[in-house]
């Protein structure tokens, strides 16, 4: 697939970057021939020197031709008009990230999409809608839903006293057939389980099941239900503003914010949440603006550092479920270390949104999810396909790789030993980095 | 984040593995000249053979047996790998010298020949033995044509394996030229578009050559040769032919297009003629081609004994194109026309064609930022506080960018000194001592009967044949990819 990306910043170099290893053709588009060059060197893609709402750089980056042109500059505007460019010059797709919730509303979408622009991806909303779920399903660690949530995908820690802690696996499978582990991570790894691995405590696991059985799952593994209503929010930029606005009183907000100026911003654009002037970083100011009574510690603020930290702080004080936004992709890891409940990170969450954009257009493949080192994928299976040939059990799979759920026919189910793949399901598929390609082999 | 464990400096399983995999490519292409020689029923079937044999199996047990922790590829790896491939290449390449049955001759000779024909260089110590096997000389023809465009875009044209960023450094390092254009998003689909033009070229000519008065083996090896800008000839035979007015015709258009940029030349092909001639550096190549032939035409006029129409008109046109383009096939007494000629010839092998192509020298690219940029110095002596920066094809170059051209060129003058000073140690005479250093870093491949000496690199003696090898390698690699392996820094951790 062709596609051009304009602008190389973080969103722009890491979807380069990705889709480039998923062997697509890139075209990346930039004024800043310094950065491009770094990009051009290592990486095997094609970089094209020039302001991306130009016509001239445009046409030589092909965008005229291509399948899927991206803009993601830092200025929405930029990205319109690039998309409007490249559209005109007959680009099939055009995504732009945009800053205001304005242009996503449906009434005034229509209008940007006579400009050209077919697709918005708004980080903002992605992060704020992220942390909602968060929220609601406060006792998972991530939660994903296949096919209008037919097949759910859920990652939770398995606490000490968990009724399956120090199971082996075959044991578990015996009396729970709702349920697939299909992924443990433990360590900073991730393991494919087989039968004789045991579920130790501190691991997250990662469960297929289908609808109907989710919230079994919370019993199982010995997590409390906890509704959660007051939420402190450190920081008062525009992902603050998004996600009170989006959450429309399901939480009861209490915004920290340092700046005086921005805290009366904030009074107005955020009508009906409790608004004080204070720096969340003092633990006086945290106690005093009632941390202990919360059940949500969220921070938000531009520094990385600051919200990793803060979160750390406010779990001393309160046993709270604390999201921190991490901006600096190399330290999403390390607060995931430090278990701080849910790490959010715009940058990423645009550019899976966009990938997942498209995965949509070649519908075949589509990757749902990626952990660090493994890869969650729904395949298609093709008629005649190695994987429809014989049940399950028998196929003698690499152990890379698991088979989780599948849908056939609009209907979510789990796979056992005996279950015989047909042509037409989608299957759900987690195997190791580098294994997918064996197994999409197995698919066509 | 999983901690690295230290990690070794060198991946030295993942680079012995890639070696194999690559001395497999080569085994594949010694079977032309197998089926050469058993078409023509020589001797030297069996050293061919053995040598394929050898290369496969030494391939294959490296490929398969070795089996690395993992297959990343760091900088340091990617710029070792290069220059080990080349050599390695060499080394096989030249085993059917070694043992060939008709005209054995020492490894030092045969390393000489195997890398001057895998750089395009085509200088020979063979060259003068009469007898030399069809296999044997279309053996050389054939390292050529691989080295022309360069042994690792070939395999990156149909392995996969090396479209990581690994491979990336290793084209980087072999493309020749400042900067690397690539014409398709994707490394494979680059190297394939190139090898495509490359191809196809190779077939036109060598089509038009037969249907000429050659020899369909003299065609095909003249073909290989011509458009690799490597010079090779097809023996006797081959050099008669060439006296031809038609072959004279063909072979100039086709060493011409060999030093023109491949990308130029597949947008050129493929719906965007007019980028061709709006190329600053392309323009500047074929004015210097222009200017140069008017020189040798009236040297040629003033030479003794040298009349006719042909032989100021074509002869010198042809011989301007060999020379510049690298080719260096020598079809005039040229050493016979004084020192001027012979110094418009050092220049014409300094800067040989464009980037990108299969010429060799310091390329066009660069004397186009040496110009413009000694023309804003001078600019500055007298406004001293003036911001030019300089500009090609109407895009502004970073002074980073000039300064490394400019530190190339020199690098480049220093090489063939030292190179030179090493080979006066060895008696050699100074003005040859220095003409066949640049031949060789140039890859143009001239020997020493145009100064004078007489004969051909045979001539020199065995030490020197290492270190013009050496520098062929140097020259090809374009400098910075071979020496950068002789700076301590690159072996330790600093």
């Amino acid at each position: 697939m062709k596609i051009v990306i304009a602008g190389s910043g973080e969103v722009g170099s890491h979807l380069a970057k990705l889709l480039s290893n998923e062997e697509q053709d890139i075209t990346l588009v930039d004024e800043d021939a310094a950065k491009l060059s770094i990009l051009d060197t290592n990486y095997n893609l094609m970089t094209v020197v020039g302001n991306p709402t130009s016509f001239a750089a445009l046409r030589e980056a092909g965008a005229g031709r291509c399948d899927l042109f991206i803009a993601v500059t830092p200025y929405e505007s930029n990205n319109i008009v690039a998309c409007s460019i490249a559209k005109n010059l007959g680009a099939q797709l055009t995504v732009a990230r945009i800053d205001s919730y304005d242009y996503m509303k449906p009434d005034n979408f229509r209008h940007v999409r006579n400009m050209g622009v077919d697709k918005v991806i708004y980080p903002e909303y992605l992060a704020a809608k992220e942390i909602i779920t968060s929220l609601e399903y406060s006792w998972m660690r991530s939660r994903f839903e296949l096919h209008d949530g037919q097949i759910i995908l859920a990652g939770i820690v398995l606490p000490q006293n968990a009724p399956i802690a120090g199971m082996q696996l075959k044991e578990f499978a015996f009396s729970n057939h709702h349920f697939h582990v299909s992924a443990i991570r433990r360590n900073h790894e991730t393991i494919i389980p087989r039968g004789d691995d045991r579920l130790m405590p501190g691991d997250i696991l990662y469960f297929t099941t289908t609808r109907e059985h989710a919230r079994d799952l919370m019993e199982l593994t010995g997590q409390k239900e906890r509704k959660i209503r007051r939420v402190m929010i450190m920081g008062g930029g525009k992902l603050t503003m998004r996600l009170t606005n989006l959450a429309e009183g399901k939480f009861k907000f209490k915004i920290l914010e340092s700046d005086l100026d921005e805290c009366h911003r904030l009074s107005r654009r955020c009508p009906g949440v409790e608004i004080i002037n204070g720096d969340a970083r003092d633990v006086d100011t945290l106690i005093d603006s009632g941390i202990t009574d919360m059940d949500a510690f969220i921070t938000l603020t531009p520094s990385s550092e600051s919200n990793i930290l803060t979160c750390l702080t406010a779990r001393e004080l309160v046993d709270a479920k604390t999201i921190a936004e991490v901006e600096n992709i190399q330290f999403i890891d390390q607060a995931e270390a430090l278990d701080i409940g849910l790490v959010i990170n715009k940058k990423l969450l645009a550019s899976s949104a966009i990938f997942q954009l498209l995965l949509d257009a070649d519908s075949s493949t589509s990757k749902c999810l990626a952990l660090a080192d493994a890869e969650v994928a729904e395949l298609e299976v093709r008629p005649g396909s190695k994987i429809t040939h014989a049940p399950v059990k028998d196929l003698r799979l690499s152990r890379d790789m698991t088979l989780a759920g599948l849908i056939r026919d609009g209907q979510g189910m789990l796979i056992t030993g005996n279950t015989r793949i047909q042509a037409g399901d989608l299957v759900l598929v987690f195997s190791l980095n580098g294994a997918l390609r064996q197994v999409e082999r197995l698919f066509n | 984040m999983k901690q690295i464990a230290r990690s070794p400096l060198f991946n030295f399983p993942m680079l012995a593995k890639v070696v194999g995999m690559l001395l497999m490519i080569e085994s594949v292409f010694l079977v032309l000249p197998f089926v050469a020689a058993l078409v023509y029923k020589e001797a030297d079937a069996l050293p061919v053979g053995i040598t394929m044999g050898g290369t496969f199996l030494t391939g294959l047990v490296l490929a398969r047996r070795i089996k690395p922790l993992h297959s990343r590829l760091s900088k340091r790896d990617g710029f070792l790998l290069t220059s080990l491939v080349w050599v390695t290449f060499s080394l096989f390449g030249m085993l059917p010298f070694i043992f060939s049955e008709t005209t054995p001759c020492s490894v030092t000779d045969a390393f000489f020949e195997a890398m001057s024909g895998f750089t395009t260089t085509g200088a020979s110590t063979l060259g003068s033995l009469p007898g030399m096997s069809h296999s044997l000389l279309l053996w050389r023809a054939v390292m050529q044509w691989i080295g022309g465009l360069g042994i690792i875009l070939f395999t990156l044209a149909v392995l996969p394996m090396l479209n990581t960023s690994g491979g990336m450094q290793m084209f980087n390092a072999e493309m020749t030229g400042i900067t690397h254009d690539k014409i398709r998003p994707r490394i494979s689909q680059t190297a394939k578009s190139l090898w495509a033009i490359y191809m196809v070229l190779t077939a036109v000519l060598a089509l038009l050559l037969w249907a000429g008065p050659m020899s369909f083996f003299d065609a095909v090896c003249t073909a290989f040769g011509t458009l690799s800008t490597g010079g090779y000839t097809s023996g006797i035979s081959g050099m008669q032919a060439m006296q031809h007015t038609y072959i004279k015709v063909v072979m100039t258009v086709f060493m011409f297009l060999g030093g023109v940029n491949f990308a130029l030349l597949f947008r050129f092909l493929t719906g965007q003629p007019r980028q061709l001639m709006r190329n600053d550096v392309f323009r500047i190549y074929v004015a210097f081609v222009l200017v140069m032939w008017v020189s040798f035409s009236v040297a040629g006029f003033f030479a003794e004994g040298y009349r006719g129409l042909e032989a100021l008109t074509l002869d010198p046109l042809f011989q301007v194109v060999a020379i510049s383009t690298s080719t260096g096939i020598s079809l005039l007494p040229v050493a016979g026309w004084g020192g001027f000629t012979l110094m418009l010839t050092i220049l014409m092998m300094f800067f040989g064609g464009c980037a990108g192509s299969t010429s060799g020298g310091a390329k066009i690219d660069r004397l186009v930022y040496l110009v413009k940029n000694t023309g804003n110095e001078l600019y500055r002596c007298i406004y001293p506080n003036v911001v030019l920066p300089v500009q090609v094809g109407g895009r502004v170059a970073s002074p980073q960018l000039v300064g490394k051209v400019i530190a190339f060129l020199c690098i480049y003058v220093i090489v063939v000194l030292v190179g030179a000073s090493i080979l006066t140690i060895m008696d050699v005479p100074v003005t040859d001592a220095i003409f066949s250093c640049f031949s060789c870093i140039s890859n143009t491949g001239f020997g020493t009967e145009i100064t004078g000496l007489g004969g051909s690199y045979d001539m020199l003696p065995g030490a020197a044949k290492w270190v013009l090898s050496f520098i062929m390698l140097t020259g090809r690699l374009e400098i910075f990819s071979v020496l950068v392996l002789l700076m301590p820094a690159f072996w330790s951790r600093s």
